[in-house]
């Protein structure tokens, strides 16, 4: 059927230009305004020590990591702070008893494949190693960010790695904690998603 | 320079219920050195009509109105955001692919609301005065949004005593024949735009639309209240009127 | 489509009402912190102008786009079906739940599963839906029906709640929202966790992916298409965008317009069921594309409001939504947006009446992310709705009446003289404190100026006539 519409006047094809900003301190002014909180930047030998600090500030039990995280020894310093490993991996065939076993999880670790400074959010891609689950049931999500995969917001980000989506199932931009304002208008964080969001910057 | 002949258009409004906005119009113009006829076969724009979907009744408002302005020449001065818009915007609309098409093209195009013309296009340095008075001004819905016209009246109240009016471009509730076909709402609406213009400290309401200063001035007597409500005409005209 | 009342008997018995008290407060601090961000965000305005060229260039080729789109779904393993209309829907969705052996289903927001009341429809069958949308949630527990598309449970309070929660889940009465909340957390983490199905809406596909993106803040919609094993997202036909860079310049202005937020805290992208070696995501994958109405909307001259990317800005802006709140329009679309879309999806009878539901006063276009033209598309459901022979008999009799004596200068002249001479008896101080007629609205709830005993055109005629 042919709609009846009104016309458009051409767009031009490059996306309109923001001045410049330092995106590091963007990226923390914006990410606390969404209460999510952003540490470093560490090195990368630092990482583990950084997590091990958050997960103890929150007295996590248990915890559940990417495979494939930015910086290694994350989940052995983890373990031997005396927290409990979750596996990731859903088998099919038990499939509710598994997930029933995420019900305590405390802490998620992962990786992030781009920070968005503009409105202080990371963008994880999921795949093989990355279970969505590690950002979505625990009470405390902590985010390790490669500096070097700064953009500054989520419409140039997509026109510069279009691909990003189709390569995977499930892609998700995660601005802060998950909150509601659904009653009464006043905010609380943490409805079924995370209370916490950390961000630990490695340089 | 010689200053322009101008056609005024009061509006139905201003020539039943509000004749001295007509004639404070008249006074601003002619002290801006205008020679201004008045166009004595004009009655409605057809606005009214328009707004509920009576095209057919709207058309033949608008063609009557167009008949009377075409015949002369000029700037079409109206002191009413709505009407302008309704001449300048909708009568194009109306008339398109018709034999009026051209007619309503060259109407539409002399058409201006009354602080338009003073400071787009005479460029005047006309200004507003209210000895004693503060001033909180509603900048009706049609000439802000479908006129663009905020810095005009600004300039104009320039020299009196302003206060801040919150909601100021908001709704007042008239919307036409809205506020008698859905009066209760209307009427909330005017509500909370009369609590605000309370709470403003404003012992004037200013305006550039009769239509909306009218339901504005009657809620406003009906709770006993003293605030004055005046067009901005009637402030620039002083006691010219 | 339920409640044939009319929308001013509805709008009147909530004015002034707590419930539009509520909305009223919570409407506001959503128009705050939307200026706020639109105005530090400097290129808004370019990215409303590409927004619009996107979505409308997405409903002038709507048949290519949904093509692609299920081309590229059917390649990665999932399913799209398409539904005709409400009962088609309801009964795809209800098979997919019943071939998958799935009783326990959670659900999060969709408006589209609203508008073919999807939960009716599969409790009728037997299946328990659980809303897990916190506000939906609410909603559903009270047995009511939502009052905002963004916020629906905008006209209940606290205490409201916590009353709901301690009879319904026999808990303790509390009505801090921190505690309710972990209330509702801890109650539907259980569920969630153990679900078989979850239904979700979709803000917008891709066609060429294959992808659907969801916008959250609460997580319910990433574990409603997470931990269950099947996933089945309801979709409005119009909603859908070529590419993830046009998806993304939808997702700047949306956020920004809905709720003042830079982006909801949970964008997420879904490009089909898990793939080989994925942790966890759902098996299986279905897309069920609801037309209900759509393709007459877009034949017609409204066809411009499936631009919508249902942001609810218009509403939060509109001086008659703020003052009445959504159930007085009686479905599931309200504000401006819902007064053009319903009629379109659901016929003239008895939805003419929402277009009228306006002052015209244009707030709504202005702040639209699309800039939908929200007021020429009302007028011209009005005169639709005129020329239908829906307004009442005193308006049309007196527009005519009213139409005759403006086009004859003379019979103006005489009309104005005489009201003057009728109204003079009548007045006190210039002003009229009561009319008779169709009129006696205004009266009701304010003065009125009489005609002057001199009209403008005999004062020009007396003192500067030829």
């Amino acid at each position: 059927m042919t709609a009846v519409l009104p016309e458009v006047l051409g767009i031009p094809d490059r996306l309109p230009d923001l001045e410049d900003e330092d995106l590091q301190t963007l990226f923390r002014e914006r990410a606390q305004d969404v209460d999510a909180v952003v540490h470093g930047p560490v090195g990368r030998h630092g990482v583990p020590r950084a997590v091990a600090g958050i997960a103890a500030g929150h007295q996590c039990r248990s915890f559940m990591a990417w495979e494939d995280l930015p910086a290694s020894g994350v989940a052995s310093a983890l373990t031997a702070a005396g927290l409990t490993r979750v596996e990731g991996e859903v088998p099919v065939e038990t499939r509710m008893e598994h997930q029933l076993g995420y019900r305590d999880l405390d802490l998620g670790v992962t990786g992030a494949t781009a920070g968005l400074a503009e409105s202080g959010s990371v963008v994880l891609e999921h795949r093989p190693g990355r279970p969505r689950m590690a950002s979505l049931v625990p009470e405390v999500h902590v985010a390790l960010l490669d500096l070097i995969l700064m953009e500054r917001t989520l419409v140039h980000w997509a026109h510069k790695f279009p691909e990003s989506v189709a390569n995977t199932a499930n892609l998700v931009v995660i601005t802060g904690p998950s909150r509601t304002g659904d009653i009464e208008q006043q905010l609380t964080l943490g409805v079924h998603g995370p209370k916490h969001v950390h961000i630990v910057l490695i340089k | 320079m010689e200053w322009p002949q101008v056609q005024l258009v009061v509006t139905c409004l201003v020539d039943v219920l509000a004749p001295q906005v007509g004639r404070a119009t008249l006074a601003v113009l002619e002290n801006s050195g205008c020679r201004v006829d008045f166009p004595e076969g004009q009655t409605c724009c057809g606005q009214p009509a328009f707004n509920v979907g009576l095209t057919d009744q709207a058309r033949e408002m608008a063609a009557h109105t167009l008949d009377v302005l075409d015949v002369t020449e000029g700037p079409i001065v109206v002191p009413s955001g709505s009407c302008t818009q309704m001449i300048a915007h909708h009568y194009i609309e109306l008339f398109e692919g018709t034999d009026r098409a051209d007619q309503a093209d060259r109407v539409a195009g002399r058409t201006r609301e009354l602080t338009q013309f003073l400071i787009d296009d005479l460029g005047v340095d006309a200004s507003a005065s209210c000895d004693g008075c503060s001033v909180a001004y509603h900048y009706s819905c049609h000439g802000l949004r479908g006129l663009g016209l905020e810095a005009q009246a600004d300039r104009l109240l320039e020299g009196v005593d302003r206060v801040n009016l919150d909601g100021d471009k908001e709704c007042c509730g008239f919307g036409g024949l809205f506020s008698i076909e859905m009066p209760a709402i209307s009427a909330a609406i005017m509500d909370e735009k009369l609590d605000r213009v309370e709470a403003s400290g404003a012992d004037t309401l200013v305006g550039g639309d009769v239509s909306c200063l009218m339901h504005l001035e009657g809620g406003l007597r009906r709770r006993g209240s003293k605030v004055v409500v005046k067009h901005i005409a009637e402030l620039l005209a002083g006691s010219d009127i | 489509m339920s409640q044939p009342v009319s929308f001013v008997t509805r709008a009147d018995a909530l004015l002034g009402s707590k419930e539009a008290a509520a909305v009223v407060k919570g409407i506001r601090h959503f128009n705050d912190a939307r200026d706020r961000v639109v105005a530090e965000f400097p290129i808004m305005e370019e990215l409303r102008d590409r927004a619009r060229a996107i979505r409308l260039h997405s409903l002038s080729h709507l048949d290519r786009l949904l093509g692609q789109f299920a081309d590229q779904v059917t390649a990665l393993g999932g399913t799209v079906h398409f539904a005709a209309d409400a009962d088609e829907a309801n009964r795809i969705v209800a098979e997919i739940l019943q071939q998958s052996d799935s009783s326990l289903v959670v659900k999060s927001k969709s408006m589209v599963s609203e508008e073919i009341e999807l939960n009716h429809h599969l409790e009728g069958v037997g299946l328990e839906v659980v809303e897990t949308d916190l506000g939906e949630f609410i909603v559903q527990l009270a047995g009511d029906t939502p009052s905002h598309i963004i916020a629906p449970v905008l006209h209940m309070t606290r205490q409201d709640i916590g009353e709901l929660f301690s009879e319904k889940l026999s808990v303790e009465y509390t009505d801090d929202p921190t505690e309710l909340n972990e209330i509702a957390r801890a109650h539907l983490r259980e569920i969630f966790l153990s679900a078989d199905a979850g239904i979700s809406g979709v803000n917008m596909a891709i066609a060429e992916t294959g992808s659907v993106v969801l916008v959250t803040n609460e997580g319910n919609g990433r574990l409603t298409t997470t931990a269950p094993r099947v996933h089945i997202a309801l979709m409005g036909m119009e909603r859908i965008v070529s590419s993830w860079e046009d998806a993304t310049v939808v997702l700047e202005v949306l956020a920004r317009s809905a709720t003042g937020q830079r982006l909801s805290v949970y964008t997420s992208v879904i490009t089909g069921p898990r793939r080989e070696g994925d942790p966890d995501g759902p098996e299986e994958s279905h897309v069920v594309v609801i037309d209900n109405g759509r393709s007459e909307i877009l034949g017609g001259p409204t066809a411009e409001i499936l631009a919508c990317i249902r942001c609810g800005a218009c509403l939060n802006v509109c001086p008659i939504f703020q003052t009445v709140g959504g159930h007085a329009y009686g479905t599931v679309y309200s504000g401006p947006v819902g007064s053009i879309v319903t009629p379109g999806l659901h016929g003239m009878e008895p939805w003419w009446e929402l277009p009228y539901a306006s002052t015209m006063c244009g707030a709504c276009e202005e702040v639209c992310p699309i800039r939908i033209q929200i007021p020429s598309m009302l007028l011209q459901l009005r005169e639709r709705a005129a020329s239908e022979g829906r307004l009442p008999g005193w308006l049309n009799k007196g527009m005519s009446r009213y139409a005759r004596t403006t086009t004859d200068p003379q019979k103006w002249r005489r009309a104005t003289k005489w009201a003057s001479r009728l109204s003079a008896p009548l007045a006190s101080g210039g002003w009229l404190r009561r009319i008779p007629g169709p009129g006696r609205g205004w009266t009701k709830f304010r003065d009125l100026p009489r005609p002057a005993s001199e009209s403008f055109a005999e004062w020009w005629r007396t003192n500067r006539g030829s």
